[in-house]
């Protein structure tokens, strides 16, 4: 059924993307350690990996580790905007492959999709070509970032169990729609009978496990664990420690500043900046704004989080008290509708509103748009000023969606080489003990969080210290860990 | 000279004399001077140097410095330099007694200091300290040379010069400059690059949040801190709050001051604004009535005030009295509780007074290290230089202050780079272009 065996922006910018790529690979230690570790084991070899994860120079890393495990892989992102062009046609040139002949994986990503492109890359990285006994086969592993992937596929099988896509109403967002002609479409083409049933449900039905890189993909998965819905089992790779903390905190902590100055070249220091989200991913934002010389505000609804950050010495307001004063917004909560139309038109001028948090409702863009009589300039990719009919403008980083990922690249290769690490440990695990994972949400056990870490000591001249014997017996842990119990916190 | 009235000891020794609390207390301080001498190395060295070199061989110097045992290393370095020294107190409050017996029993040195005093026996200490006629001063606040020329001009014109280690003494100075009225030369030794950073910067800053600590043992971490002045000590101050959690606001009337706070990312706030919000307000501006009768009125119950200024005029401490329903006293060591109507309480620290001396222990010896190796070098400099200088406030000449650095580093093992020829010559030529 795929028409194409690959579809990327522009196949020539592949030696580019090698280059960088050969960059990042020193960059990312922990998954070049694991290349070595498992060169000859070769545990992925017989895993069909569908992977929607943005598309970048750090993902090709760990898409040609997956590979170099033995795996096939299909991908697309997991975003409009985060596909790194020149990584992307890497990726489908291959290692081994050129511009010309290209012998990579299967990659359907590209800065700049449409919502329809976007599902319909999704849905081809979900669709492997015809094995040659007729029919599409799927994967039977899925590595997903926002839970795109286990969304399409648990959908595909609700709707054909029910017998159709249900009309999405008018106040659905316009995404939802997409998804919905896409399932209708995809229901009309490979329907269920009685001797076979339809595409997405014999899909799913090969599916072995989902390895989720997000807090709110993690989230969806809970959700769908707890309805009693969810098809197949779950790691969290989001809660391994070497993955939240090292991406959320140092990662955003990175990539919010870059992608700030990149888009605005505005300066930091002595601007009033609000986070709104103290969390692991709003904990490094507040720190780097603050090491940048702005003074942060906090907004918060968990009083724990709240605390700790007037603790850490931040102004804990509400944005309704702060709206007015402040010159950079950034929103960091996973949660929707942060900050509104309203909002913004209270801000001042030239106000700076930017999202870090993995969904683009936290800000309301489409509250924005229906604004009466707003026009949107667009000074230029990604930087949008929306202009209110009282003259005041507030410029607008990625739509709301990954500022730090739109305007800048994202995690750096290091940070990354940790998260992905994480997912690659999972998918061996997942897809080779799969048996010890029964159908629910878990996550890495410590020890494999341990090794992550350990993977990634050498790169930073990092000299460990060993327990002794007595030592390990003294606070009842084995030499070699893991040193933690499950609930501590890091 | 005998019959002091303070209840202090007066005894003639070897034609030097000494007010001191108690000679008994000379075992004491001298442990504790040579604890101190441990963590000032640099001092240590120049000492060395002195004891060789001995360019105050037969001077008298008169000193008005806060008596404690990191002053002490540099009276040792001015006596081994050949001075005759006579030491009053910079403040009175902040006299180490058993350092000021120390000094007078052990090491030979005049001394006419002693735990608090009242303004009286302040300045009547002053006086003692000056009446020898001294060939160089030592000022800590102009309060020495203030006395001199106002009540002793007779011996004004034998001074060959001073130096004067606090803004605020600078900042009189200056205006005794100005009035032609100052009669001899003065080094500004509190404004070099590396006394800035090292004793207003990071001295005043880590000392003055160990005082307020050690006073009210109150956690910082998620308090609203607020800084009145945002001059060196202010910023020490800003960041070390900052490090400890608390949520900083700075007060200022110096615009480009303020704009520096901002870009740091602090809060600047009129006071009048910062009142009502803050929980630790702390003064370090060189200025009277910083905070004011208004500002008490509106502070939240508990604010605590402290001030790490040179003068106890910063908080206003007369208005603070005229609103107090009620006043405790000594509630904790250094701490006065001020009950306002309404049951709102204020708690003073130090009286009003420089919080890190009274309540803490001032700065840590290695800080001092470097200020007062800037005197004793400036010192010696002006006792062989002082025919080119004319009367007025004169900086430490750059080549001391990287003298400093210089000894400082050394002491430290830090190795650092030289300019190669080539390198210098880059930098004088001004005919390489981009």
């Amino acid at each position: 059924m795929p028409a194409e065996p690959f579809k990327v922006a522009d196949i020539s910018l592949a030696d580019f993307g090698r280059r960088e790529i050969r960059l990042a690979e020193h960059e990312m230690p922990g998954l070049m350690a694991l290349r070595n570790e498992f060169a000859t084991a070769q545990p992925l070899a017989g895993a069909r990996i569908t992977g929607s994860l943005h598309m970048t120079v750090q993902t090709a890393v760990l898409i040609e580790t997956l590979t170099a495990l033995g795996a096939q892989v299909r991908w697309a992102s997991c975003n409009i905007f985060s596909t790194q062009d020149h990584a992307a046609a890497a990726v489908a040139a291959g290692r081994g492959g050129t511009a010309d002949a290209p012998a990579g994986i299967p990659v359907f990503a590209w800065k700049g999709e449409t919502l329809q492109e976007y599902w319909w890359c999704t849905e081809q990285a979900l669709t492997w070509p015809d094995a040659g006994d007729g029919g599409s086969r799927g994967p039977n592993m899925i590595l997903d970032d926002g839970g795109d992937a286990t969304l399409l596929v648990h959908k595909g099988v609700e709707y054909e169990k029910a017998g159709g896509v249900p009309a999405p109403s008018d106040d659905d967002p316009d995404e939802w729609k997409v998804v919905c002609d896409l399932l209708t479409r995809s229901l009309a083409s490979q329907p269920g009978n009685a001797s076979q049933p339809g595409k997405w449900t014999r899909l799913a039905a090969a599916v072995r496990g989902v390895t989720e890189e997000t807090t709110t993909g993690v989230h969806r998965l809970y959700e769908m664990y707890r309805a009693g819905t969810l098809l197949f089992p779950a790691i969290n790779v989001n809660d391994s420690v070497t993955k939240s903390k090292f991406d959320n905190k140092y990662g955003c902590r990175h990539s919010l500043v870059d992608g700030i100055n990149r888009a605005t070249d505005v300066l930091i220091g002595g601007k009033v900046v609000v986070v709104c989200g103290y969390g692991d991913v709003g904990k490094g934002c507040a720190q780097s704004l603050r090491g940048q010389g702005a003074r942060v505000v906090v907004t918060e609804i968990d009083p724990i989080c709240a605390l700790q950050a007037a603790m850490d010495g931040y102004q804990v307001a509400t944005l309704e008290d702060v709206v007015g004063v402040a010159d950079i917004f950034v929103t960091a909560t996973g949660n929707r509708d942060i900050i509104t139309a309203d909002h913004m038109a209270a801000m001042k001028h030239q106000a700076i509103v930017g999202n870090i948090g993995h969904f683009d409702n936290e800000i309301d863009m489409a509250g924005v748009a229906r604004t009466p009589r707003i026009r949107r300039i667009n000074i230029k990719p990604q930087v949008d000023e929306w202009v209110f009919p009282d003259g005041h403008s507030v410029l607008v980083l990625s739509e709301g969606r990954l500022l730090n990922l739109g305007n800048a690249t994202g995690h750096p290769s290091f940070v990354m080489s940790n998260s992905f690490a994480n997912q690659v440990i999972a998918q061996i695990e997942l897809f080779g003990k799969t048996d010890d994972y029964p159908l629910g949400v878990h996550t890495l056990p410590k020890h494999l969080d341990e090794k992550v870490a350990r993977l990634h000591l050498d790169a930073l001249g990092v000299r460990l210290t060993q327990l002794t014997k007595d030592q390990a017996d003294y606070i009842g842990v084995p030499v070699d860990g893991p040193y933690k119990s499950d609930h501590y916190r890091y | 000279m005998a019959g002091i009235g303070d209840g202090g000891v007066t005894v003639g020794q070897k034609g030097r004399d000494r007010a001191i609390a108690d000679p008994g207390l000379a075992e004491q301080g001298a442990r504790r001077i040579e604890w101190a001498d441990h963590a000032m190395p640099v001092l240590r060295r120049i000492r060395t140097q002195f004891a060789t070199e001995r360019p105050l061989a037969g001077l008298t110097i008169s000193a008005c410095l806060h008596v404690t045992a990191e002053t002490a290393a540099l009276v040792r370095v001015l006596l081994a330099g050949g001075a005759h020294v006579f030491l009053a107190a910079s403040n009175p409050l902040s006299t180490q007694d058993e350092v000021a017996a120390a000094l007078a029993v052990r090491y030979g040195a005049a001394v006419f200091a002693r735990a608090d005093v009242d303004r009286a026996t302040y300045y009547r200490n002053i006086h003692q300290a000056i009446e020898a006629g001294p060939d160089l001063v030592l000022d800590d606040g102009c309060d020495l040379v203030n006395t001199l020329h106002g009540e002793r001009a007779d011996l004004v014109s034998r001074v060959r010069g001073g130096c004067e280690s606090t803004t605020t003494g600078v900042f009189r100075l200056r205006g005794m400059a100005a009035a032609r009225e100052l009669g001899f030369p003065m080094i500004a030794a509190n404004d070099t690059p590396v006394k800035r950073m090292s004793d207003n910067r990071y001295g005043t800053g880590q000392s003055v949040l160990d005082g307020i600590l050690r006073a009210t043992n109150t956690l910082l971490a998620g308090r609203t801190v607020v800084v009145a002045g945002y001059g060196y000590c202010g910023k020490g101050l800003a960041e070390r709050a900052r490090g400890l959690g608390a949520q900083v606001i700075v007060t200022e009337i110096n615009p480009a001051a303020a704009l520096d706070a901002v870009m740091q990312g602090f809060r600047v706030l009129p006071m009048a604004r910062a009142a009502p919000i803050g929980d630790v307000f702390i003064t370090a501006t060189g200025n009277r009535d910083v905070i004011a009768g208004e500002h008490f009125a509106v502070m939240r119950s508990g604010a605590i005030l402290a001030n790490a200024g040179h003068f106890d005029v910063e908080v206003d401490i007369g208005a603070l009295q005229g609103q107090a329903v009620t006043v405790n006293r000594a509630v904790r060591p250094d701490t006065d509780e001020y009950v306002l109507p309404g049951q709102r309480r204020l708690l003073l620290l130090a009286e009003g007074r420089l919080v890190n001396l009274v309540a803490a222990e001032g700065h840590p010896p290695a800080v001092m290290d470097l200020s007062f190796a800037t005197q004793a070098l400036a010192t010696a400099w002006l006792a062989g230089h002082h025919d080119g200088l004319a009367p007025g406030v004169h900086d430490v000449p750059a080549e001391i202050d990287a003298e400093v650095a210089r000894l400082a580093l050394a002491s430290l093992d830090v190795e650092i780079d030289a300019l190669t020829p080539a390198q210098q010559d880059y930098l004088e030529s001004w005919r390489y272009g981009s």
